[in-house]
């Protein structure tokens, strides 16, 4: 029973991508707040975590309470421009299915929204789309 | 002036005897003390008069799911289901620590539920068997 450590939630949701993406074929996958330089029309995957909503569960101060903990998940993904988007589509599913419905050392995520295809890829001179999905878990104090 | 929000509050519970114990997981309660009125209108008088009649409570637990297998919460949810009941189990219903409203009373009924996309909850109904004690 302690409030919930962010860095672990974080650690389970990033952990999951990258043990995935390391994978064979080995996609690169870049995190919040790190610097990273893609080579052109290569594939790579972005994974921004972002924890949001914080509500009350259970009635009761700073012991024997609940909260839940509520955050969103923004998993870009670029491919090769001007070649479809099959390959996209590809690692869009294997992320996807990594987290569609799944609870993962008390982490709950919900389906997940996407591969969606954003008209004005960042950076430029890539097919990109986006997996989106929120995420809850609970905190015991 | 002091002002209170609905975390502060609390429930216990206890079905064989002892001391009460904290009902985890607890989302919210409610309670409604009424008093009957009694007419006692004289016959051929103009306005209706009443005197204050039989007094009980009744009310509702949420409880969040939590899987608990034995301790007061168990037993709490589960209570309804007892064969026999003889209105002995004692409750506790805290707005703050140390201003609580006791009595022994039924649990007459609880749903249970899942809905898909939120957290599973168990609404518990009671009734009072005799004195209310409203410590508030």
């Amino acid at each position: 029973m302690a409030a919930v450590n962010l860095n672990t939630v974080r650690s389970v949701i990033e952990g999951r991508l990258a043990t995935e993406l390391a994978i064979a074929p080995v996609i690169p996958v870049v995190f919040h707040n790190q610097p990273f330089t893609p080579t052109p029309r290569s594939l790579w995957v972005q994974c921004l975590v972002s924890f949001g909503g914080n509500n009350y569960l259970t009635l009761g101060g700073t012991t024997g309470s609940s909260n839940s903990v509520i955050g969103v998940i923004v998993i870009n993904i670029f491919t090769a421009k001007g070649v479809g988007p099959g390959a996209n589509y590809t690692i869009g599913k294997r992320i996807r299915d990594l987290y569609n419905r799944q609870i993962i050392s008390g982490v709950h995520f919900d389906p997940p929204t996407g591969p969606e295809v954003l008209g004005s890829p960042s950076p430029e001179g890539y097919f990109q789309t986006q997996v989106r999905m929120t995420f809850e878990t609970f905190e015991d104090l | 002036m002091a002002f209170y929000r609905g975390q502060q509050g609390s429930v216990k519970f206890e079905d064989t005897g002892g001391a009460t114990a904290l009902i985890t997981s607890t989302r919210s309660w409610s309670m409604t003390v009424e008093k009957e009125s009694l007419d006692t209108t004289a016959l051929g008088a103009t306005y209706r008069a009443n005197v204050g009649g039989l007094i009980s409570g009744s009310g509702t637990v949420e409880v969040l799911y939590t899987a608990s297998s034995s301790d007061e919460t168990n037993s709490f949810i589960e209570m309804v289901n007892t064969a026999t009941d003889e209105g002995a189990a004692a409750f506790e219903l805290l707005l703050t620590t140390g201003k609580s409203i006791t009595f022994d009373g039924v649990i007459t009924s609880a749903e249970y539920s899942a809905t898909v996309g939120e957290i599973e909850v168990i609404t518990v109904s009671f009734v009072t068997n005799g004195a209310i004690t409203l410590g508030i």
